[in-house]
């Protein structure tokens, strides 16, 4: 099966202006402008299989967005190669511009003082949708989405979380078969942010689409994505499942207990590092590997009600993968 | 886009969603319209009484408020806000999404266009034909060939006008000053398109400059074959001749700078 995207060696280095503060640095400036390159992207590559659902993680500054860019054909790649759909996207033209969706959290394309319904219809013009095609689309949309009494309000009325469900079916009544969302969820309350991924597994199992999200939170790509891209510095650091990632990085694994009386922070801590105690609620950390020898030590020691062993929490292993590197390099 | 029935649609949707919009802001536009309309009545204003002593270069009270009157109909006809739109997409981001979808944003642009002179181009002739009414000085012969070789130079300047406006707006691919440029192009066209005067008023110098370049195609062509002032024969074919090598100018300029702008684009915010 041909792969939905693909990229290869992908690289982009911008070229700016150093900008030296002060008049005396204007001024010079001015006549002897002095220019840095920064790699924004170095040497990228992956595959994602159409029906993937892929989350982009990285710290602010770290590519995601200029990758989804060159994906989307907004950027033009400084070197490597990129196929989206079987699409160059840079010279797909508008047949590419039919298959991919590009959501900008922060961005948006709803007219903003007009109903969501006539940026609909607008679209409906751009993307040549037949009539009943899409009363079909608009009303799984509408349905999927919770729209119904959405259509009629001005944009400007609709909240944060309205309006990203308005901006999806916007960018969806195209029924296009990739899908790139930067953010999608950004802003929003929980019930929002639920209800976005409730939406998008849906969309994806319907339709059988790809999509590739970045996203700040990581609710998103753990409830969502199996697979994830971590990029900081520019550098593909990891791409691979997620719990994968959890068994590569995280050295200790959490004991969250219930303990009886008598049992102390003083008395746990032998034991391991006590992240936190609240009679009767205990967190301890202790090396991955000695988890259960500890956990039986422990309940032979003494009074333990309950006891389960976690996994570090996974903002916890993501901050250490961007601080110290994933260690041996990209995975499959 | 597949199909003449295809743009069909596209542009009538746009052209929809522009009036629309525009709806929202009726006291905007309406002012807009106030300044497009009170800069003309200034210059006539004291034209008038400069005329009151005779003729000033030929010209009499009454062919002055013919021509005003021609300028603030063919200046709401041709003129374009695009630059200040295309700085504003390419600053702050809003060019991403309309790059995304399958339509040249220039049509947008384009469409917009049509939407607002549609729509000031009749206030404006409304208001001229009740001037007309009460006011003999502001008639027009009626001369049915004349007025639609106007209706050519008249869409002629326009075609021009919107590709100098978004042909520098896409400047902003490179510099944050883009909309000064268009700035300064206005301030020198008050003089050289015939905003404040007909050219032939100017020195002869200034208008033979205004006729080299681009400016008197912007206004004072369309407006003079209108009130009458330019003569059949060469001098027609002179004027239609100028303002067609100075579009195709400007429409390459315009392709040259999305062209180059657009992979320089560095996409900004988002």
């Amino acid at each position: 099966m041909a792969p939905a995207i693909a990229a290869e060696q992908l690289s982009k280095t911008f070229r700016v202006k150093v900008r030296i503060p002060g008049l005396r640095g204007a001024l010079g400036a001015l006549l002897r402008p002095r220019y840095r390159d920064v790699r924004a992207v170095r040497q990228v590559s992956f595959h994602i299989d159409p029906g993937e659902i892929v989350g982009f993680l990285g710290p602010n500054g770290a590519g995601k967005t200029t990758t989804l860019k060159m994906l989307t054909g907004l950027l033009y790649p400084t070197s490597g190669r990129v196929e989206v759909g079987g699409f160059a996207p840079w010279s797909g033209g508008a047949d590419f511009k039919r298959r991919i969706a590009l959501v900008l959290g922060n961005r948006q394309q709803l007219v903003w003082d007009l109903p969501p319904e006539e940026t609909f219809q607008l679209n409906r013009a751009i993307y040549e949708i037949p009539g009943p095609a899409y009363r079909e689309r608009l009303d799984e949309l509408v349905t999927l989405l919770d729209l119904r009494d959405l259509l009629d309000k001005p944009v400007r009325q609709l909240s944060l979380g309205e309006r990203m469900k308005c901006e999806l079916a916007a960018a969806l009544l195209h029924q296009p078969s990739i899908l790139f969302l930067d953010e999608p969820t950004l802003g929003l309350d929980v019930t929002a942010q639920e209800g976005i991924r409730r939406f998008l597994t849906q969309y994806r199992d319907r339709h059988g689409a790809t999509v590739l999200l970045t996203s700040h939170y990581m609710q998103d790509v753990t409830a969502l994505a199996s697979r994830v891209l971590i990029i900081n510095g520019g550098r593909l650091l990891y791409d691979g499942a997620l719990d994968a990632l959890v068994a590569r990085i995280a050295r200790t694994k959490r004991l969250e207990l219930v303990v009886g009386a008598g049992v102390t922070a003083e008395s746990l801590a032998e034991f391991g590092d006590v992240k936190s105690f609240r009679f009767p609620n205990a967190v301890l950390e202790v090396p991955r590997e000695a988890a259960p020898a500890t956990s039986a030590r422990l309940l032979a020691a003494l009074p333990v009600v309950d006891l389960s062993i976690e996994d570090p929490p996974i903002e916890d292993v993501i901050r250490q993968a961007f601080a110290e590197g994933v260690g041996e390099g990209v995975a499959e | 886009m597949s199909g003449f029935g295809g743009w069909i649609r596209t542009y009538a949707a746009l052209i929809r969603n522009a009036w629309l919009v525009d709806l929202q802001y009726r006291a905007a536009i309406g002012l807009w319209m106030l300044w497009g309309v009170t800069e003309p009545a200034i210059a006539l204003g004291i034209w008038w009484a400069i005329a009151g002593a005779g003729p000033v270069a030929g010209y009499a009270r009454g062919d002055f408020v013919r021509y005003f009157f021609a300028l603030m109909l063919v200046n709401q006809l041709t003129i374009a806000w695009d630059s200040w739109y295309l700085d504003r997409w390419i600053r702050e981001g809003d060019l991403n999404f309309r790059l995304a979808r399958p339509l040249n944003p220039v049509h947008e642009a384009v469409a917009d266009n049509i939407a607002y002179k549609a729509r000031t181009g009749v206030v404006i002739l409304a208001v001229w034909l009740l001037a007309a009414a009460v006011w003999p000085a502001a008639r027009m012969p009626i001369q049915p060939t004349r007025w639609a070789l106007a209706v050519l130079a008249v869409v002629g300047a326009a075609m021009m006008r919107f590709f100098i406006s978004f042909a520098t707006g896409l400047l902003a691919f490179w510099t944050t000053r883009a909309t000064a440029i268009m700035e300064l192009h206005a301030g020198v066209s008050l003089f050289l398109a015939g905003r404040i005067a007909p050219l032939a008023l100017l020195p002869p110098a200034v208008a033979g400059i205004a006729g080299v370049l681009w400016f008197r195609y912007m206004l004072a062509f369309p407006i003079d074959l209108l009130t009458g002032a330019v003569p059949d024969g060469d001098a027609l074919r002179r004027g239609f001749a100028g303002q067609i090598i100075w579009l195709a100018i400007w429409f390459a300029a315009y392709r040259v700078a999305w062209s180059r702008g657009i992979r320089r684009y560095g996409a900004v915010g988002g």
